[in-house]
Parts: structure tokens; sequence; C-alpha cells
């Protein structure tokens, strides 16, 4: 029997592991063609660049007399009376040194005088120089149809290029999506064939099939008589409560209640005293939690945030992000010594997802940030963030709102239901903001000394005389 | 007046920006750096540098790749070992008693030195790595001590006289005693850019960031995936790798090892050079690697001081040492990048008051 379930749950992974290559293939012609896109327009810049000097000779032979003595000599001109100013003060300022006083004199008027000679001297010189050009009307018109049927012939060669390299792109996108629709039909075969190996298996394992029939359809989470003691202290005393998928369910309760401990139990940092708790996968598989492994939680599908930020503070906001998908990277060590075509393919898309995550929460001005010396407020809002990468069905929010001011609060309630909407995940939370609890869950457990106290919605527990008790202290 | 057609740059700018794309690789740096090592080793196997000046340059090598093991260890895994020496001298022994006794190709010897090694660390990790705190430190220090004196009172490694090889053959290189300018330095520094390239691909990618997380956080690594065991294993794995074949080319290259050498001042050593140097960049580990291992023999041997007195060498990267941990944690390299923006800013500075002084302070 025992057996058989490790061949279950042996299979059962293989099989999230080919879906998982799946999704990845499907989303990877994205990324490539993107990529591809930037490659192309930096080739078009280059060659407008390389082409830009011939047409700029051209360009400054077809123009007319006067505007082209203005465009030779302008700059040339600014510098000399930069450079004639520059010497006038040189001059004062040395004369002043000189003779301790800031007085002028004959002497220097004469030298100024010399000097601002010079300057005309140069500058008429100049004029002269690039004055000798003096097209007549005839050359210049045949410069300026010279000028414009070369900027044409320019503009069409762009054109044809750009062309090209859209084409030589459409080749290779669908040379790769050709490539990725083979590996596709291998792929699903294999599934099938494993799925259908599942469906023999599971129709002769029983345990499973029981505890699937016990947990209704639409509970993600069966918290059942669960206790944690520390020595003689009980933390969470013969709790039981059930999560649904799809809500914003709050656990609420004076300090010292055990709420954070409920949490390290589902995340099994702690190993529960008694009790269980059933966990519907993606596959709507039951499982109980007690026996995964701690760093095995999250490929169930359950991320957690922590009380005080518990961000890697040596790496970038990004980097972040990247730490939050470990769980998802199937390349192993070997792919990531000598960084295979594999590894690189999996990075981009996984940072794809990451800049999109970002963005969609407003964060991507911070990506190349390190988290030391960001507002309180940003820390908790990339916690959140990371918890996104992983596609999670259920999220665990510890005390999201601590230490945020009300503004910030504000905008919290509006992302954590934006995140339940939009990523179709399950939010499970903490807090002692009740404003935040009570606006935006949908589903109410308060706890006191590790013991439930009420269960409902929000203006249930409101109205509960236990709760007010266990809040305001009686009476 | 502005034309349509103004070229950006031109003429060598444009060829700067060019190569800019490859001068930004970060295996760029490290390529220069092993060409030109092997320059200056071909310069000077020509005989126009003493061998005594060129002999410094490769086990000052071959203690850069121990250490870049130790900077992904302490750097990055956040664990300190202090057993590097008693792997190096295991290393350096186990393939001189291989190629003499048993005849085997020294080839061979040095794949079964490096899964040796790895055996080894397996075992050593499971036990230390399991509890929290410094044990991996407390462990392998232990294990040094008794590696070294199994090397001091062992007839297998020759004792107190040290193991002598009359001459060891690796991949068509013969090296002995007598010999000057010995070839294996060129294979020490191609496997010396490769293990810093092995470095870079490993701290740029998820095994490296991994062990950062569990370093800084070990309940959000947890959290997220990464098992605390398996990384920090390998950290340690590639650390006693590196030290043992550290240990293996130290003996291919002078064919003498003595039970001296593997004592604990060189796993002090180690340590100081990653400290030094800086924890997390591998060219500060380089810088700190010469000024420990290297300033002895280049610079310290001179001064009649530190010719008396053999070992008041250490006194000198204990002090460098306390001085970079109250003063730079960052390290050497933090320290360079400090005075390059200082003269930047000094430079300014000069300029503008060389302005003011011959122009006059105020615009008239």
């Amino acid at each position: 029997m025992a057996n058989l379930l490790n061949r279950v749950s042996f299979l059962e992974r293989k099989l999230n592991a080919l879906k998982y290559q799946l999704e990845l293939n499907e989303s990877y012609p994205d990324v490539f063609s993107a990529k591809l896109k930037e490659k192309s327009q930096k080739k078009v810049e280059e060659l407008k660049e390389k082409e830009s000097h011939e047409l700029l000779k051209l360009e400054i032979d077809a123009l007319d007399n006067p505007a082209y003595l203005k465009y030779m000599t302008e700059e040339q001109l600014n510098q000399l009376e930069q450079s004639y100013d520059l010497k006038k003060r040189q001059t004062i300022t040395s004369y002043y040194r000189k003779t301790g006083q800031n007085q002028t004199s004959e002497v220097l008027e004469d030298d100024l005088k010399k000097i601002h000679s010079t300057y005309e001297q140069q500058q008429k010189a100049m004029l002269d120089a690039y004055g000798q050009r003096q097209y007549t009307k005839e050359t210049l018109s045949a410069n300026r149809q010279k000028y414009a049927s070369a900027e044409k012939a320019h503009l069409e060669r762009i054109a044809i290029y750009e062309k090209h390299l859209e084409e030589f792109n459409q080749k290779k996108l669908d040379d790769l999506k050709s490539s990725l629709n083979q590996k596709k039909e291998v792929l699903k075969s294999k599934i099938q064939s494993i799925e259908s190996k599942l469906k023999a298996y599971q129709a002769s394992t029983q345990g499973k099939q029981h505890l699937k029939t016990e947990l209704p359809e639409d509970v993600i989470l069966r918290i059942d008589h669960l206790t944690m003691q520390f020595g003689g202290l009980k933390a969470v005393d013969d709790l039981s409560f059930d999560v649904k998928r799809g809500e914003i369910f709050g656990l609420i309760g004076p300090n010292g209640a055990g709420k954070t401990t409920v949490f390290n139990c589902i995340t099994q940092f702690y190993k529960a005293t008694e009790g269980n708790m059933y966990y519907r996968t993606r596959l709507s598989d039951v499982i109980t939690l007690n026996h995964v492994k701690v760093h095995d939680v999250i490929k169930q599908g359950i991320v957690r945030t922590f009380q005080n930020v518990e961000l890697i503070w040596e790496l970038s906001i990004l980097d972040n992000m990247l730490v939050g998908a470990h769980s998802k990277y199937r390349s192993k060590f070997f792919d990531h010594s000598f960084q295979t075509r594999r590894f690189k393919r999996e990075e981009s898309i996984i940072r794809a997802k990451a800049i999109k995550i970002l963005s969609d929460l407003g964060l991507l001005p911070y990506q190349h940030f390190y988290p030391l010396g960001l507002p309180y407020g940003v820390l908790k809002k990339i916690e959140l963030a990371r918890t996104l990468m992983t596609n999670p069905s259920l999220i665990i929010l510890d005390e999201p709102a601590a230490g945020l001011n009300d503004l910030e609060t504000e905008q919290l309630a509006h992302t954590i239901k934006k995140i339940q909407k939009e990523y179709d995940t399950t939010i499970f939370l903490v807090e002692h903001d009740m404003g935040l609890v009570m606006s935006i869950c949908d589903t109410i457990c308060a706890i006191s000394f590790g013991k439930k106290l009420a269960i409902g919605t929000p203006q249930v527990i409101q109205k509960d005389p236990v709760v007010q008790q266990a809040y305001l202290g009686g009476e | 007046m502005k034309l349509k057609y103004t070229p950006k740059h031109t003429g060598f700018k444009q060829f700067r920006l060019k190569m800019k794309t490859w001068t930004n690789h970060p295996y760029f740096p490290i390529l220069v750096l092993g060409f030109f090592l092997i320059l200056i080793q071909m310069i000077g196997s020509t005989g126009l540098i003493r061998p005594s000046l060129l002999n410094f340059l490769s086990p000052v090598l071959i203690r850069y790749m121990v250490s870049l093991g130790f900077l992904l260890l302490l750097g990055y895994a956040g664990l300190a070992s202090l057993g590097t020496a008693g792997f190096m001298g295991l290393g350096s022994y186990m393939i001189g008693y291989l190629f003499q006794t048993s005849g085997m190709p020294a080839e061979l010897a040095f794949l079964v030195g490096i899964a040796v090694s790895l055996g080894l660390g397996v075992m050593v990790g499971f036990i230390s790595l399991r509890v929290e705190g410094m044990y991996l430190a407390i462990v392998t220090l232990g294990l040094a001590e008794i590696l070294k004196n199994f090397f001091t009172y062992s007839p297998l490694t020759g004792a107190t006289d040290g193991m002598r090889l009359q001459f060891i053959k690796f991949l068509g290189i013969t090296s002995s005693n007598t010999v000057v300018y010995n070839p294996i330095n060129y294979i020490i520094m191609v496997l010396m850019v490769l293990v810093m390239i092995w470095m870079v691909n490993i701290i740029n990618s998820p095994t490296g960031r991994a062990m950062l997380s569990i370093k800084n956080s070990t309940s959000a690594a947890q959290a997220m995936g990464i098992s605390i065991m398996k990384y920090r294993l390998s950290a340690f794995l590639i650390a006693t790798m590196l030290a043992v074949m550290g240990g293996m080319l130290g003996m291919l290259r002078t064919t003498t090892s003595f039970p001296g050498t593997w004592g604990i001042d060189l796993s002090l050593n180690v340590l100081a050079a990653v400290v030094i140097g800086g924890t997390k960049n591998i060219w500060g580990v380089l810088i700190g690697t010469f000024i420990v291992f290297g300033l002895k023999d280049l610079v310290l041997a001179r001064i009649p001081f530190f010719q008396t007195f053999s070992n008041a060498h250490l006194m000198f990267s204990g002090a460098l040492i306390i001085l970079v941990v109250m003063f730079y944690p960052g390290g050497v390299i933090r320290a360079l990048e400090d005075i390059k923006r200082l003269i930047i800013k000094l430079y300014t500075k000069i300029l503008t008051s060389w302005k003011e002084y011959t122009y006059g302070k105020s615009v008239e």
C-alpha cells in the first residue's frame, strides 16, 4: 500500500514537471520575439548611423551660400568669443593681483584693446576663409537634387533592410515554434500516458480516494484539531476551520493568541504536536501537509510572507524576485556552472515574468535598487510581489499592514484585492488592523489563547459578544 | 543651426562603442588576465626574467584558486572552514603516493583525488552542517589537526622528512627538482582562468542567489523552496574540491611536500586573503591573495626585520585583517573604489580653484 502511494506520488511529481515544461515552452516564443525585435532595432540604428556620415556631406553641399557660411562658422565663432572672453578676464585678474588694487589704468586699457583687435582679425579671417565657396544657382540645384535622391535611396534601403530583418525574425520564430511544437507533441503523449497510469493506480488506492470524498470540493485548506505545544504551554489548542477556494480569509486575535504559530504550523516551520492539515493542490488532489518538508511546501502552491520583511539584503529587487521563483527552476547545477542554453532560456522567461509582476504592482522603478534604505511600505509590497512568482494557489500573509501608515494601508488593501482577482489565488492573512480586515476579508476567524472564539463574515464577528469581550476585556 | 543628419559618433569613438559589448562581458577581464599571465610566463621562460622572481607567481595562483572556493563558502554561503590546509596537504600527499607506490598515471590520480575530496566533503558536511552555528569550523579544525598529525608521523607520507619524488609526469610534462622553468605553470594558469569563469557563472546563477539568501535569512530561503542543507553542502564541496586540487597542483609543480607546510597558519592565511580582499568579489580576493601570499616573497623578504623573524609576515597580515574589519568591512576592493572616487573629487576641486585663480571669482 505504502509502496503504491510512493509510486503514485512519484508519477504525480513527474506529471507536474512535464506540465511546467509545457507551460515554459508556450511562453518562450513571446520572450524570444521581443529579444529579436530589440536586436533588429539596434541593427537598423547602426545602419542609419553609418549612412548619416555620407548624407551629412551631401546636405552641407546642398545648402545655399549664407546658410552654408552660418553653419560652418557658427560654432567656431562661439568658441573664439569664449576664448576672447577668458583671455580678457585673465589679463584683468593678473593685473589686479600685480598692483594689489581693483582699479583700471591706461596700461590695462591698452592691453585690452590689443586683445580685442586680434580677436576681430581672427573673426574676419575665419569669415573670409569660409566665404570663399560661391556656388551658382545651377550647381546648387544640382546638388540639391543629388541630396534628395541620396536621401530617398537611403530611406528605401532602410525600409528594405527592415523588411528583410522582419522576414528573417519571422523565419527564426517559425523555426522555434515548429521545434517547440514537436516537443509539445512528445510532452503531451508522455503526459497522457502518465495520466492513464495514474488513473489505473487511483482506482486501487483507497486511502486517497477516501480523503478526496471527505474534503468538500470548494475547500482549499482544512485545519483539523490542530494543537501546538511548547513544553507546558499550548500556543494553539484544538483549532479547526476551513479556508474556501478564492476567498480572502482573515485570522484575528489579541497579542499572543497564537496566530503566527498557526502559520508556522501550516508552512511546516513548526511540526504540529497533534492534528492534521489537509490541502487541495492545483491538480485537486488532497494531501496532508504534516509530512511535507519546509522547502517543499512552496512546490505544493503555498507561499508565505513574514511579519518582519525577510528580503535578501545583498541582492537587488529583481534578483529577489528571481529567488522567489527558485522552486520553478528546472535547470540543475550543471546548467548553472556552464551557463547552458537551457538555463539561459529559462532565466530569460522567468526574468520577463518578474518584470511583468513588478510593473503590475508599480514597482518597476525600483528593480535595480537594493532593499536597504527603501521605504517600509515598498519593502512590504516587494515581499508580496515575490510570492506571486510561483503562481501560488494559497498566499499566506503575516501581518501585511504592520508598520504602514493609513495611506499605505489603503493602497495595500487595494493591491491584495487586485492580486486575489487577477492571479486567481486564495489569500489567508493575519492582521491587527481591524479596518483592513473588515474591509477586505470574506470570512474571519477570531482566536484567543489558541482557541477558536468565532468564525463568520465580518458583520457576524463585529457583533459577536465573545469576540468583543476578548478584545475589550468584558463589559 | 542644426542639420537633419548629424552622426552621433565618428571614428575612434564609434569603434570604442562597438567594443563595449565585448569589454562589458564578465569573462573579458578574466581572459585578459589569463592572457597576460601566460605572456609573462612565455617571456620569462626564455631567460629574460629571473627564475626566483617567476617562480613566486604560480604558488600564489594556486592559493588564489583555493581562496576562490573559500570565497564561495564565506561570502556566499556564510560558512567558515579551518581545514583548508589539511585538505591541500591531503591532495598533495595523495597524488604523490598514488604516483610513486602504486604506479598510477598522474592524470588518473588527479581524478581519484577529486573523487576522494568530494566523498570526504560529503561526510564532513553531513556531520557538521546539520547544526546551526560555527560547527563546520570546529569539525574541520579537528580534521585538519588529525590530518597534520597523520602527515607528521605516518610512514606512508615520509613522516617528518616529507615526501620527495624523483619526478612526476602529468599530461606529458615532466617536472622534478632540477627543472627551472616548469611548463606545468601553463596548466595552472589555464585551470585558474577556468575556475574563475566557473565562479562567475555560479555567482550569477540561481545557485549563487540561493546561497546568498541562506546567508541573509534562513527562514525566507526555506519559504522560497531553497533546501538549506543542499546549498550549504554544495558550497562546502566546491571549497573542499578546490583545496584538494590546489594541493595536487602544488605537488605536481614542486614534487616535494613537507608536513610543516600544512599547518593551521595556511588555513588562516586563506581566510585572511578572502577577508582582506573583499568577501564577495573575485577580483578583491585576487588582490587579497597577492597581499597575503605574494608580498612575503616579493617585498617583505628584502626587509631585514622580516628576514630575521621568518614568521613576522603573519603579524603583517594579522594587522591588515584588523584594519580591514574595523574600517573597511567590504575589503580592499571597496577601499580602492573609494580611493578612485576621492581622486575624482580632488581633481575637480583643484580644477575649479585653478580657474578661480586665473580668471577671477566674479563674472563681469
